[in-house]
């Protein structure tokens, strides 16, 4: 174990990007949170998480952006709803780890080589260039980007399945892609 | 009353004995058959019966009905403490035509039942105890309660909020209060503090009106600057020494009109002035605040050059034209009749510099939050300006919760006002000067109505809330950005690790104690403190108001932390609770008190300096001991010291005691 200064001092936090957080659409009542942790004892997966729910909260409303978009939490995430169901605040939590998944992808944060998170940037890249995903590629992408041995241990399966017809070499895709691109940006509010 | 009472003192006794099952309370814990049947064999009991609830209405039926039946002189009931129903019992056998005090209660309730396992052993107990009541009852004798007048006047200590809405209360009633205050002003600390949570409505905006209506009310006279300096006697009839300071003002000439400060030699004001925590300067000559009540100017002979060195051309006399200034004024001392006397004494603020580790009196930067509810008023020392003392305006406040609460090194108890007023400080900060304000607290407590809406509020105005106790306060730098700042060290322990905060300005947010004179002040009255010193209620839930002498109340703080509505509430229930005794317009005694047997007093005076309730006095002309039975408490004392036996108490007279102590011996 590394012996490493643990406290934490202001200029770790990052006022710009509480207030983020705070524009983001479900972000608008991060600062009602009472800290009860009703969210983390809703959450299925928090046993899993390294920060819990509530703790997310927490950082994010006093601008710890590194631990937070850094953390497996959002990750480990199943966008169940629970926390927000059970919220005293109704404060829209999933929300709020919806937004933080997409920054952390988008400033390259995110755990390295963490499934989920590969999986869901590869995910978006896909549908943004093509409008549709194509399963081989994805997991593909998916192996080569964590843990590409695991990758030839599943070539029995995907031979198989190239046999059955269940997968296919060409990638799909919609027809016209600038449109599915338009859309897109619009969502993103570009 | 039947009038063959007294005669039944000689006649033979014809005992009736009861034993309360109390459910399965006493039931349960020893053999109830077992003792009806023991006390029934007993010489002079009539009738022995076990019931169960002898306290029910036709328990109580049924010790009439004996009584006419049986013809019944001497009840005994063993049943739970005679706190709760002697006085039941006592009904029930005045209402069957019987002297009330033909009756012995035992408690076999709290003093065998529940503290004994052992049901042979208990029942062994039970009898002991309920054989030594039916010999002593034997030797009870008629007794009547004496009804003395009660006064009406009523006297208030302490005009904070809660001694003026009691006073306004009880005066509005048309009753006459003396209102008597220590300061100068009345108003107490409500009339420190800026705004009010969690409606932040202007606390002098509410609290003047009620001071003005104090001062001009028919029915209170208020003495200001004053101190009761003595109490003698009981409910219904105090007689209390009032000590008037002298303010060297004359407060019946004085209009407030301030030309004795402008004219004062010290041209600038240059003295720490008090209602500013030190904060702002006044002269020797000053009005403690603008809206003092009584609005009259005073003299502080500590710092007046014409005190100190008698060299002074006194120009404020000069100036006053109404001729208001007199420097010859001596202590004034005034003594009324009361019948009730109602404290409100308040509290007084932890004292910061205790806590060593925030550095209050060390770094500039620390303020306690009365310090800041002046800074923030706009009749402050800075005009409602938050600056720092260096004058600049702090750009980060850090206030610490708890400071001088729920600590062991200090005081243990929950302060209940330190987070609410934090809250509405950090709201006020923030909304004076935009800085970024943090809160270090361990819970968050916020019970009352609109107040866990007012930190809703809080929170989303954008406050940091960190969870945890600031270990420290200290100007040490460990980085650039700490340079010149204040910086606090806790653990956020919401968010799992610790953290350091530079700030500008640190804001205590101290508790509320005792004053540091409440044990002397509940000697003065004759009343309890609680551990912390505290006034002590006569019950925490039933009797909060209450003291354990009788017409003697306690309101708002002096009895425990509490926020103004608290405050105001408990002062109204003390006026409601004092108002019904008043009205009564009489008070019983009971009848257990001493009396001297003149034949064998030989006039000694043992017994007049022991009675701490002054009610034993010596006439000179009889040369014996007189006993005043209105101020006796019955305590025995006296009874105990007269060297020839000639003072003897009701109810405990040597026969019957030693009948008892033959009953709990006599064991088969």
């Amino acid at each position: 174990m590394r012996i490493e200064e643990k406290v934490k001092r202001e200029s770790r936090r990052d006022p710009e990007f509480a207030r983020w957080v705070r524009s983001v659409a479900g972000g608008e009542d991060i600062r009602r949170c009472i800290q009860c942790g009703a969210c983390s004892s809703a959450c299925q997966l928090s046993s899993y998480m390294d920060y819990t729910p509530r703790r997310i909260i927490n950082l994010a409303r006093e601008g710890f952006k590194k631990e937070v978009l850094g953390s497996f939490t959002i990750w480990l995430c199943a966008s169940c709803y629970a926390c927000r169901a059970q919220c005293p605040k109704e404060i829209k939590i999933t929300d709020i780890m919806y937004a933080l998944k997409r920054r952390a992808i988008r400033e390259g944060t995110y755990p390295a080589r963490f499934p989920t998170a590969v999986m869901a940037k590869e995910f978006a890249n896909m549908i943004f260039s093509r409008g549709r995903v194509t399963e081989n590629y994805l997991v593909t992408m998916l192996f080569l980007k964590t843990n590409w041995f695991k990758f030839l241990g599943m070539s029995r399966l995907g031979l198989g399945l190239l046999r059955a017809g269940r997968m296919s070499f060409f990638p799909d895709s919609v027809k016209n892609r600038s449109e599915i691109k338009t859309i897109l940006n619009a969502v993103d509010g570009k | 009353m039947n009038l063959n009472d007294k005669i039944s003192d000689k006649a033979p006794a014809r005992i009736g004995f009861y034993i309360c099952h109390c459910g399965t309370n006493i039931a349960g814990a020893l053999d109830v058959p077992a003792v009806r049947d023991y006390v029934a064999k007993m010489p002079g009991v009539i009738v022995a019966r076990d019931y169960k609830y002898m306290c029910s209405d036709p328990g109580q039926e049924l010790l009439g009905k004996d009584i006419t039946e049986h013809k019944l002189n001497r009840i005994v009931v063993a049943s739970c403490s005679p706190l709760l129903h002697e006085n039941t019992f006592r009904k029930a056998l005045e209402k069957a035509g019987l002297n009330p005090f033909y009756f012995q209660m035992v408690n076999i309730r709290e003093h065998v039942a529940w503290v004994h396992t052992d049901k042979p052993g208990a029942t062994r107990k039970a009898k002991d105890l309920c054989s030594a009541a039916v010999r002593r009852v034997k030797f009870h004798k008629f007794l009547e309660k004496k009804k003395v007048p009660y006064h009406p006047d009523v006297l208030v200590v302490g005009a904070g909020i809660a001694g003026i809405q009691a006073a306004l209360t009880m005066a509005n009633a048309g009753k006459k209060v003396y209102l008597v205050e220590r300061e100068p002003s009345i108003g107490g600390h409500m009339a420190m503090f800026d705004k009010t949570f969690p409606t932040l409505d202007c606390a002098a905006c509410i609290l003047t009106p009620k001071m003005s209506a104090v001062k001009s009310h028919p029915n209170i006279t208020l003495w200001t600057y004053s101190e009761v300096a003595k109490t003698e006697g009981s409910a219904g009839n105090f007689k209390v020494t009032v000590k008037r300071k002298p303010r060297y003002v004359k407060e019946e000439l004085c209009v407030g009109c301030n030309d004795c400060i402008d004219n004062c030699v010290f041209k600038e004001p240059k003295f720490a002035d008090e209602f500013n925590m030190g904060l702002g300067k006044r002269k020797p000559v000053y009005m403690p605040f603008p809206q003092a009540t009584p609005h009259v100017a005073l003299i502080d002979a500590e710092t007046c050059l014409h005190f100190k060195t008698g060299k002074c051309k006194q120009s404020c006399a000069e100036a006053c034209d109404r001729k208001a200034i007199d420097f010859n004024q001596k202590e004034e001392i005034k003594e009324i009749q009361v019948g009730t006397l109602l404290l409100a004494t308040g509290f007084e603020v932890f004292d910061a510099a205790k806590d060593p580790y925030y550095g209050y009196g060390v770094h500039p930067g620390v303020y306690t939050s009365l310090e800041i509810e002046r800074l923030v008023n706009a009749s402050g020392p800075t005009n409602g300006e938050i600056v720092l003392r260096d004058g600049r305006k702090p750009k980060s406040v850090g206030i610490i919760h708890c400071v001088g609460s729920r600590d062991a090194k200090t005081n243990k108890w929950c302060s209940r006002v330190c987070c609410m007023y934090s809250l509405k400080l950090a709201h006020l900060i923030k909304e004076h000067t935009g800085a970024e304000v943090y809160n270090f607290y361990i819970d968050m407590r916020t019970p009352g109505k609109m107040y866990e809406e007012f930190y809703d509020r809080l929170l989303e105005e954008g406050v940091h809330f960190v969870r945890g106790r600031v270990s420290e306060v200290s100007d040490f730098a460990m980085s650039p950005e700490e340079e010149g700042k204040l910086i606090l060290r806790a653990e956020d322990t919401l968010a799992g690790f610790v953290r350091r905060v530079p700030v500008d300005m640190v804001v205590l947010s101290t508790g509320l104690t005792p004053k540091k004179d409440s044990q002397t002040v509940a000697r003065l009255f004759n009343i309890g403190r609680s551990p912390e010193g505290f006034f002590q209620e006569r019950h925490p839930k039933l009797a909060p108001v209450n003291t354990f002498t009788d017409g003697i109340f306690i309101a708002g703080c002096c009895q425990g932390p509490k926020d103004i509505p608290d405050t105001v509430a408990q002062a109204g229930a003390a006026a409601a609770e004092a108002l019904a005794l008043i009205d009564k317009a009489y008070i019983e005694l009971e009848p257990d008190t001493a009396f001297v047997v003149e034949d064998t007093c030989s006039g000694c005076k043992s017994c007049v300096p022991l009675c701490p309730y002054t009610a034993v006095s010596f006439d000179e002309v009889k040369k014996k001991a007189v006993i005043n039975e209105t101020l006796c408490k019955g305590c025995g004392t006296c009874v105990a010291a007269c060297p020839s036996g000639s003072i003897k108490q009701n109810l405990f007279e040597d026969e019957q005691i030693f009948s008892e102590i033959e009953g709990v011996l006599t064991n088969d």
